[in-house]
């Protein structure tokens, strides 16, 4: 049964990825620039190496052809060559990756733990003043843009992986605020807390169980936040990793990359909702 | 005992007179604004890559980036034959690369075979490609080679500044170098470490072996306000081509650090479209191809005030192609057009213009707009297309704004032609006007006002056609003077490119470096990288 589960959430997978590639490489291919090379108007080339640069994007002019010859290169381990750093895309992810990967993994848990230990006293403890200061600075920051929280890390000189958390903490509080404020106002939990439970037996007994499901959507949700953030930031704050990547792969119309940069989004951001999916099936069938 | 005394005095004074002991070892930071594409020296075609080039690289001559003249380097002499067809240098004795293999005229003969291969489509190769043909190089011994090419090249020996020579034998291949400093390290979107060559042949006047550096960490960062920020935590040491507001900031917390060099041999221009076969109405390519617009135009902008507003006063009115800066080849005699917005009406009206209230129509009665179209993110460019919108609204014309990315840029002026007036800069890495050969020759692809034209669309085009082929097959350096002037006076008179500014060249060299001497060429600040050195008081700071 589960291994049926499994196989149909893979596949689907696969399949959402490389449609998302096509309409990532169709985007690309039909934006206004495509094909064109800024090195076209150095004065030094002669008119032969300027037509030879014209006719470097003739082989991505027809779209099927070259995802074709994408994938069957993908198939035996080639993900094509950037045309704007001229080196091949499996050795830039391969150097870019771990720091995207380490920057965003860090944001996420920050914020995480920032918004979790914000929103449970405001839960438990139902005082304004607090909910009021919580509140306050989550809306602050989900206020700001993700370039403009970059700008802000990057005056004060705090890294690159704060100034995810700073993005995903407005996000997660708000939203975990009010599921733990609706759980804790459960009958059985009002029940509980006048029984006199612990509030740590409060918390994992009675408020998790029900909370988990949602939050762990949340947390498939947060990984696409966290990764759609890292491209800003990582821009501003000069942070060499995949995020830089993408907005010198868009500025470019390096086709190439900008598709390897779409399946991978898509693939990330679909095993991290299917992986909550599953994660809160599993834990229902358990408490069930 | 009076002789020893005087004798003790004298070389007294003239140990106080040499110069202070330059400080071995130090590391200087500084920022790369993109990714170098590639380390190696033929392919580079970016200032990354250049500036890599540079700092690694050994050349048979070298342009002295101050007196603009050549000096020999690898080479110890060389002579050009045969009106520009034929170089033949004398290569200097008993030099190394990085790695221990001994470099000789061989080295030179296997890199200009591979610089000269027309599929590698380089940048540097194809400065000497003046005609089609093959390329014949010959060693007669392992110090003297000859070169020898189809046609006269004009400027030969100087283009050879930009030719670092790579070793036939090592197997390290072109990371076997003869520049001062070699690729150590190199972290992807991160930083370029250079470790001193401790195989340099060059030596001071002590006698010891430059360069005094130890080594030299080039920070990949495209931030700009990240680059200033790093410089005030004394974390980088050098900045070059700096922009006007962050030297204006700049120079009211640290003075001293900051230099303007004078005008650069950059320059910012407008063109309008001339292109036949452009999706514009027909009423507006006359406009367009009418000199006496393009001289109103022209007039009508007010390039003092683009100057003092826009650049800070950190710029100079445009006259042509060459900058004052290019000390050989700018002519004296052209003056930038005053801004004169009456004697642009005029001229506008005694070609049939009329202005109607506050609109000025032309003689088919269509009023006078049109839009410029320039890169989105250049906030120099975006201040002065504003303030030329209102220079042309004072002569009843509507100029309109269009921002693009630059690839959708040059989409725009060089495949679909669908804009009317384009705002854009010129980068000149060559002092020699043979370099702008593409930008001048009607047949080519960045002639940008109409590009590849098979016959010359217009006869004062066809003159600097013909112009610029003959100064560039002589190889009388005041002929070719005397030709290229013709062409700076009749782009004057003609304004295809409606010249603006001549940014001034901005520095910042921090005060703990030493023997620093910045100059308008590139690279700015450490064109004698191999002489720069820490002070007492900066060796802390740098460390």
């Amino acid at each position: 049964m589960w291994t049926r589960v499994l196989v149909r959430r893979i596949c689907t997978l696969l399949l959402t990825a490389l449609l998302g590639g096509i309409l990532g490489a169709t985007l690309v291919r039909f934006a206004p620039g495509f094909g064109v090379d800024e090195r076209e108007l150095d004065i030094r080339l002669r008119e032969d190496s300027v037509q030879a640069l014209r006719q470097s994007h003739s082989n991505e002019r027809n779209l099927l052809k070259f995802y074709g010859a994408y994938l069957e290169g993908v198939l035996h381990g080639d993900l094509g060559v950037s045309h704007s750093f001229a080196r091949p895309v499996a050795g830039l992810f391969a150097e870019r990756l771990p720091m995207t990967l380490r920057t965003v993994a860090l944001g996420l848990v920050g914020g995480w733990l920032l918004a979790l230990v914000l929103a449970l006293p405001v839960a438990t403890l139902r005082g304004w003043s607090f909910d009021f200061l919580a509140s306050s600075a989550s809306g602050a920051f989900l206020c700001l843009p993700s370039a403009v929280v970059a700008i802000l890390f990057l005056y004060f000189g705090g890294p690159a992986a704060l100034a995810i958390c700073a993005v995903v903490f407005p996000r997660v509080f708000r939203y975990a605020r009010n599921l733990l404020v609706q759980t804790y106002a459960l009958p059985h939990v009002l029940t509980a807390r006048a029984r006199g439970l612990s509030a740590i037996r409060i918390l994992l007994w009675h408020i998790f169980p029900v909370a988990a499901p949602q939050l762990l959507a949340l947390a498939g949700v947060s990984v696409s936040i966290a990764l759609g953030a890292a491209i800003p930031i990582e821009v501003i704050c000069d942070s060499p990793g995949i995020g830089q990547l993408a907005w010198q792969a868009a500025l470019s119309r390096d086709l190439p990359l900008l598709v390897n940069m779409t399946l991978f989004v898509t693939l990330v951001t679909l095993a991290a909702n299917a992986a909550a999916d599953l994660t809160t099936k599993a834990f229902l069938r358990h408490t069930a | 005992m009076r002789t020893h005394r005087l004798a003790l005095l004298a070389a007294g004074f003239l140990l106080a007179a040499l110069p202070a002991k330059p400080q071995s070892g130090g590391e200087l930071r500084f920022v790369l604004r993109s990714e170098p594409k590639t380390f190696d020296p033929m392919l580079v075609d970016e200032e990354a890559s250049e500036t890599i080039r540079y700092l690694t690289g050994g050349v048979l001559i070298r342009v002295n980036r101050k007196t603009q003249a050549l000096e020999p380097e690898l080479a110890v002499s060389w002579k050009v034959s045969e009106g520009g067809k034929k170089i033949s240098f004398r290569a200097r004795e008993g030099l190394l690369f990085s790695d221990g293999t001994p470099f000789t005229a061989e080295d030179v003969a296997f890199t200009m075979q591979k610089l000269m291969n027309p599929d590698l489509h380089s940048p540097t190769g194809d400065s000497f490609r003046s005609s089609q043909g093959p390329v014949r190089v010959t060693t007669a011994n392992p110090r003297d080679v000859t070169i020898e090419f189809p046609a006269p090249v004009a400027g030969l020996e100087r283009l050879f500044d930009q030719v670092a020579v790579v070793s036939s034998h090592s197997p390290k291949k072109e990371a076997a170098v003869l520049g001062p400093f070699v690729v150590a390290e190199y972290k992807s979107g991160s930083y370029v470490l250079l470790k001193r060559n401790p195989l340099y042949w060059k030596k001071d006047a002590r006698g010891r072996r430059l360069p005094y550096l130890d080594s030299i960490r080039l920070d990949i960062q495209q931030n700009r306000d990240l680059e200033l920020l790093r410089f005030k935590r004394n974390e980088i040491q050098l900045i070059n081509s700096l922009d006007a507001s962050y030297f204006e900031n700049l120079a009211k917390e640290a003075p001293s650090a900051v230099r303007d060099i004078g005008p650069s041999l950059d320059s910012e221009q407008i063109w309008f479209n001339q292109v036949p076969s452009a999706p514009i109405p027909d009423y507006k390519k006359n406009w367009f191809r009418s000199t006496s617009f393009r001289l109103a135009i022209s007039e009508a902008i007010n390039r003092d005030d683009l100057c003092r507003v826009v650049f800070g006063s950190h710029a100079r009115p445009a006259v042509g192609p060459v900058s004052p800066a290019n000390l050989f080849w700018f002519d004296k005699s052209l003056q930038p057009h005053p801004y004169d917005p009456q004697a642009a009406l005029r001229r506008l009206q005694q070609e049939g213009f009329r202005l109607d209230g506050h609109v000025l129509n032309d003689p088919g009665g269509h009023a006078v707009e049109f839009s410029v179209v320039t890169n989105a993110g250049n906030k120099y460019r975006e201040q002065m297309a504003a303030m030329i919108q209102q220079d042309l609204e004072q002569i009843g014309i509507r100029l309109n704004i269009v921002t693009l990315d630059f690839p959708s840029l040059i989409e725009r002026i060089s495949r679909t032609f669908d804009y009317e007036l384009c705002l854009l800069g010129l980068v000149n890495v060559d002092l020699d006007p043979s370099a702008q050969m593409s930008v001048w020759l009607s047949s080519s692809s960045n002639h940008q006002w109409n590009p590849e034209q098979k016959s010359p669309a217009t006869s004062w085009e066809a003159e600097i056609d013909r112009l610029m082929q003959a100064q560039a097959s002589t190889n009388d350096q005041n002929q070719r003077k005397r030709y290229f002037d013709q062409v700076q006076k009749i782009v004057w008179e003609q304004q295809p490119f409606i010249y603006l500014v001549n940014k001034n060249a901005l520095v910042v060299i921090s005060p703990a470096l030493a023997n620093t001497s910045p100059v308008v060429l590139r690279p700015q600040t450490f064109w004698n990288v191999e002489t720069l050195y820490f002070s007492n008081q900066g060796r802390g700071a740098s460390q």
